[in-house]
């Protein structure tokens, strides 16, 4: 098996609407972005994974076959990965897969959505199983919200413990030139601002957005001759549970645990808190951040309160969390997880700009889709295992 | 969202055995308005159709034209843009019929694929491949592809050269935006377990799950196989109407498809003999009471519609707090 490094990485320019663009060429921004940063044409690529959430945000089913044209995937292997907010990780594991295989060299991963084109709500409602619950759905947001709460009452997750992830995620997608959303707000606006599924409040969730993100992988022979930096992918992982088994846990993502169990030991983390420089993390809600805290390592269970008040998180603590700012300044769902593992990238290559956490070699990353019970994570470095 | 259960009278899960397709189905319907961005290049051909223009793309790369314009190239992903027309004439390279007309693959003058529209006016018939085709506009411009109203057969050769370069017709604005609405209507199979939950709810208020022989737990929705253990699940339990909360939260957000009209208390219940997340809503408190009042662990219990059972989660108006 190769190791398989990131050696390109691109994104769109992130919006509440794309008016501009056609789906497929919001996909096409993204991926002329990876292609000039890895100083590749298309037809360097060998292969492509396209990730989408649900066909329903789009109204364009099986939209691969659309965007062949637009991603000269003419003749080419072309394979479509969709897991909710977890998407974008899912397609980097199956590029990684087809070039650590000797499928391919050189695989374009390109994720997307553009949100804006219909009823996101509703759309993720019909996630639910028609016959059972579809009609007390609120997309996963009265899910979210209620598991939030129970960990409130369970674990310390208070409201204003997540109102400090707004305000340290608001800042740092201040300082992301790919953000749309760029205001700093105060714990005091989050905990006023207007409930949406309490404790859910509107400052809580990130906002809809449309925008489109491509990497490029290599296997390990190949990276000496495209990249003089590559950022290795030293383990990555993804795992899903039954959403209604009996007894199932809810105050933390046992599928989180493993996929962190096992990339941990391929990487050789045994203390992430002290081995990650910097931690990319896919927070659909405020509330999902403390919670990874919690099943990542980074801290003990009951103590993400104390974790985020204690400054740790923040671009100058010890382990910052989000220094892209998380999903807070974008948030197009099936790009979001592959936007955070290319913000991963940019980190241990030292390419991130004005939110470069300094010195960073090792970077966490985790995504997941589902009723929390799709889960993933990567561990990204300058140094291959 | 709407989710209309079928008829009651004929029993769900009744008739097993028998073919699939004489059991009563769900019908279960999705309607999502969508405004679709058509992209640069389209744009522009869908704003020209009322100039009677049929703007195609020109590969610089491959030489290829396409129409409609295309932002990439389909065969060497090369970036096009709307700067070819082609002939509103053509030749059909394959047609069928439809309840809606015949349509057709047509060639057109100029074009290097084919545009897939309706023959007007033509049986199958009259139609061979090769037949000539010219456009007939319709008179009332929309900005979308039924601005060509479909082709009918002509012997007209094409008149001039194609394609021509394009030339953007003055003050005409790309048609950037199209709104569309997805309709999809679903027959959804209750299937035995399905079937005998929902005949139990309709007809006698009974809710029904299902043991798994290995970790002994009850399965609500009942289910052919444990989630867990992955063991055929075999014996039929029925639970209570009464449960525990094991969260909640409150809704006050509105979005399209809702069913429930906010502020409710969303509510995910575990049953009492089962294991497993029935989701529904607490009523009979008061919203903002419900947030200091109702703590997870707490009593529930079902509060029945007194309508006509439809033999869905939706019999079950609320569920009410059992207050110690």
């Amino acid at each position: 098996m190769r190791d398989v490094a990131i050696v390109g990485t691109g994104q769109t320019v992130h919006a509440r609407r794309r008016k501009d663009v056609s789906q497929a060429g919001l996909v096409r921004e993204a991926v002329d972005g990876a292609l000039a940063d890895a100083e590749m044409t298309l037809d360097d690529i060998d292969s492509i994974v396209v990730a989408s959430g649900p066909a329903l945000f789009g109204a364009v089913n099986q939209p691969e076959k659309w965007l062949v044209d637009g991603l000269g995937g003419h003749m080419k292997p072309v394979v479509r990965i969709t897991s909710g907010g977890g998407t974008g990780l899912a397609g980097a594991l199956a590029a990684m897969n087809q070039v650590s295989s000797g499928f391919a060299d050189k695989v374009l991963v390109v994720a997307y959505d553009k949100l804006s084109e219909g009823a996101l709500q509703y759309q993720i409602s019909t996630l639910y199983d028609p016959f059972w619950g579809r009609e007390f759905a609120v997309g996963i947001m009265g899910f979210a919200s209620a598991y939030w709460k129970a960990r409130i009452e369970t674990l310390g997750h208070t409201e204003e413990a997540a109102a400090l992830v707004s305000v340290k995620n608001h800042k740092n997608a201040f300082r992301n030139p790919y953000s749309h959303v760029r205001k700093e707000v105060t714990v005091e606006d989050v905990l006023n601002s207007r409930p949406l599924a309490w404790p859910i409040k509107l400052l809580d969730v990130p906002p809809i957005s449309d925008g489109a993100c491509a990497v490029i992988l290599a296997g390990d022979d190949v990276v000496p001759q495209v990249s003089a930096k590559p950022a290795w992918i030293r383990g990555m992982s993804y795992y899903g549970e039954a959403d209604n088994a009996a007894n199932r846990f809810m105050l933390q993502s046992v599928p989180l645990q493993l996929a962190a169990q096992r990339v941990y030991k391929k990487a050789g983390i045994t203390n992430p808190r002290r081995q990650f420089d910097v931690a990319e993390l896919q927070e659909p809600y405020t509330n999902f951040e403390l919670s990874y805290y919690e099943g990542l390592g980074l801290c003990r269970t009951g103590e993400a309160a104390a974790l985020i008040e204690s400054g740790a998180t923040e671009m100058e603590g010890d382990i910052p969390c989000n220094p892209s700012g998380g999903c807070m300044g974008a948030n197009p769902i099936g790009a979001t997880a592959l936007i955070r593992l290319a913000e991963a990238a940019l980190q241990v290559t030292d390419k991130a700009g004005e939110r470069q956490v300094p010195g960073a070699r090792t970077a966490l990353v985790q995504a997941g889709g589902g009723w929390a019970n799709l889960r993933g994570v990567a561990v990204v470095g300058a140094d291959k295992n | 969202m709407e989710a209309k259960a079928a008829t009651p009278v004929m029993m769900r899960g009744e008739g097993l055995g028998s073919a699939p397709g004489e059991n009563p189905t769900f019908a279960g319907r999705i309607e999502l308005p969508y405004t679709l961005t058509t992209g640069r290049a389209a744009s522009v051909f869908l704003a020209e159709l009322a100039n009677h223009k049929l703007v195609g793309s020109r590969c610089e790369k491959c030489g290829d034209v396409a129409v409609p314009a295309q932002d990439f190239c389909a065969a060497c992903g090369e970036t096009t843009a709307a700067d070819f027309e082609v002939a509103p004439t053509g030749a059909l390279t394959g047609f069928t019929a439809t309840p809606a007309g015949v349509l057709a693959m047509i060639r057109l003058d100029g074009a290097d694929c084919d545009l897939v529209h309706k023959v007007l006016d033509a049986e199958l018939a009259d139609l061979e491949v090769g037949t000539r085709v010219a456009a007939r506009w319709a008179a009332s411009p929309a900005g979308s592809m039924l601005d060509v109203e479909g082709f009918e057969v002509s012997d007209a050769a094409a008149a001039g050269e194609w394609p021509q370069p394009f030339e953007a017709t003055a003050d005409v604005e790309p048609v950037l935006e199209q709104s569309y609405d997805l309709r999809l209507d679903y027959d959804h199979a209750f299937g035995p377990y399905y079937g005998t939950l929902f005949d139990g709810i309709a007809t006698s208020r009974r809710i029904q799950g299902v043991r798994c022989p290995r970790c002994t737990c009850v399965l609500v929705p009942p289910r052919e196989y444990c989630d867990a253990c992955f063991v055929r699940t075999e014996e039929w339990v029925d639970v209570a109407d009464t449960g525990t909360i094991k969260a909640f939260s409150v809704i006050h957000m509105e979005f399209v498809g809702q069913v429930r009209e906010p502020p409710y208390v969303y509510a995910e219940i575990v049953l009492d003999g089962s294991a497993t997340r029935l989701i529904h809503s607490i009523g009979g408190i008061d919203v903002e009471e419900a947030k200091e009042r109702l703590h997870t662990g707490m009593k529930v219990r079902a509060v029945w519609k007194d309508a006509e059972p439809t033999g869905s989660l939706e019999d079950i108006d609320y569920f009410e707090p059992v207050f110690d």
